[in-house]
């Protein structure tokens, strides 16, 4: 298949791990984090990290948007759900995700009516298919999925469908990664840019981690070549003492983003002065909100919800995880009280979640370190 | 015009067949197309330039309408990559013979 079979071939994948061999300084530690969820799920699945040398670390970072939402958010969007009229839409992993009471899963089974959507059109075509009802999308997701969102909405308005509304939990990739390089205890060499979040955003916006951190960072693709390639490009600009953003996925991210996504996207949003993130806390401009020209379609401004911040269980280390402070394998109740069935946080309930990948692909049976 | 595929079909596809278990897409083996920055490559099959609309498919031949706003000018044959029902990439002309 096009872009894919090529992108897995093991002869080059073992060039390409001789080379990052080669180019590693011995006895010193390299960590890199790789910001996006999908990057993570492709890394054990494909065992990306066995062919890295010992001293070449990856550390798993905030990009996954399941993992993010806070608790709050759910109870939000399930005191919505529980009004009669309301057709409540989400994504497939949003279902399992817990609030502090219960799941959009669960809450279905006691009646309400909650449906697994793919995408925020197949919401706006079951409020067409049901003009008596009031549908609402509880949208989440970076910059990759704010698009679709956004144009979803913008059909709204021009068709004129008055009964779809929006919960909008959409969220930006730049202030948390601000956040994770001030953050004191953290300390990282470079960065696996996110993939198809710089397909709309660009690598451009990533120029502040060289220019004010001195971190490389390498925008890359999702198989195991494209990932191996971007750690390759990162300790090629150790080794030679430079730190630039560049872009190993020129294939479909183009370095200024997609301009016809970032216009309707600022359009239909405008930034949150704040939005709560899972175990990184609140984020200044982090969040988007409907922009008052689409206010109409702004379930929160329709709905009472509690708006209460909820704090996490106090067994689950999402926080650490999420920031790359520990693995997932040394959380207290990594695959024993917390696993993919149970899930106490939300790193174990999305495949893109680094618990999650872990546990899936085997790897929970790795020592525990103390950190 | 593909065989089997008519304009009307076109956004007319019947939702509720998916309903209602997080699955096949949302497994943890596969992973989450919308949930992840995932993306997945199709082939359009039908485009209503009108509408902004693009009746597209996949490997397997499962068939989905997505959003074409983003991408540029789409014909029949090319391929784009798609994530949450709108396509983010233009990937070429690939399937066009």
């Amino acid at each position: 298949m096009k872009y894919v079979d090529e992108f897995r071939d093991p002869e080059l994948g073992r060039a390409l791990s001789g080379e990052i061999l080669s180019m590693v300084e011995p006895g010193r530690h390299y960590k890199l984090m790789e910001v996006c969820g999908g990057h993570t799920h492709s890394i054990y699945k494909y065992g990306v990290d066995d062919l890295l040398p010992e001293n070449v670390e990856l550390v798993h970072g905030p990009g996954c948007p399941v993992c993010v939402i806070p608790m709050g958010r759910v109870d939000d969007g399930l005191a919505i759900a529980r009004n009669e009229e309301v057709i409540f839409t989400c994504f497939g992993d949003m279902m399992r995700v817990p609030g502090s009471e219960q799941t959009f899963l669960e809450a279905k089974a006691e009646g309400a009516d909650i449906r697994m959507v793919y995408s925020p059109l197949d919401a706006l075509r079951i409020a067409k298919a049901n003009p008596d009802r009031v549908v609402v999308f509880f949208a989440i997701g970076f910059e990759t999925t704010a698009p679709s969102t956004a144009l979803t909405l913008k059909r709204a308005k021009l068709e004129g469908v008055e009964n779809f509304l929006c919960v909008c939990n959409h969220v930006t990739i730049v202030p948390p990664l601000r956040a994770l390089l001030e953050s004191p205890d953290l300390r990282l060499d470079g960065f696996i840019g996110p993939g198809h979040v710089s397909t709309i955003v660009g690598a451009r916006p990533f120029e502040f981690i060289p220019a004010d951190y001195g971190k490389p960072l390498v925008t890359s693709g999702f198989e195991p070549l494209d990932i191996l390639q971007g750690i390759q490009m990162i300790l090629a600009q150790i080794a030679e003492g430079r730190a630039e953003v560049e872009n190993q996925y020129a294939r479909v991210v183009p370095y200024d983003g997609n301009v016809a996504a970032l216009k309707v996207m600022s359009e239909v949003f405008e930034l949150r002065p704040h939005f709560e993130w899972r175990g990184l806390g609140f984020i200044s401009q982090s969040g988007l909100r409907l922009s008052d020209a689409y206010a109409d379609f702004d379930a929160e401004l329709r709905y009472e919800a509690p708006g209460v911040r909820v704090a996490d269980p106090k067994a689950c280390q999402c926080g650490e995880v999420l920031k790359g402070v520990i693995k997932p394998w040394e959380c207290k109740v990594f695959g024993t009280a917390c696993t993919p069935e149970h899930a106490i946080g939300t790193c174990m309930v999305s495949p893109e979640g680094a618990c999650a990948a872990y546990y899936q692909y085997g790897r929970f049976a790795r020592e525990r370190e103390v950190v | 015009m593909t065989p089997g595929v008519s304009a009307t079909d076109i956004g007319t596809r019947a939702t509720p067949l998916r309903e209602p278990e997080p699955a096949p897409h949302c497994s943890p083996e596969q992973g989450c197309i919308t949930c992840g920055d995932v993306a997945v490559p199709l082939t359009a099959l039908l485009v209503d330039d009108g509408r902004g609309l693009a009746l597209c498919r996949d490997e397997q031949g499962r068939r989905e309408t997505v959003e074409i706003a983003l991408v540029g000018e789409v014909a029949a044959g090319d391929e784009l990559l798609v994530h949450a029902g709108t396509a983010i990439a233009h990937l070429g002309p690939g399937g066009r013979s």
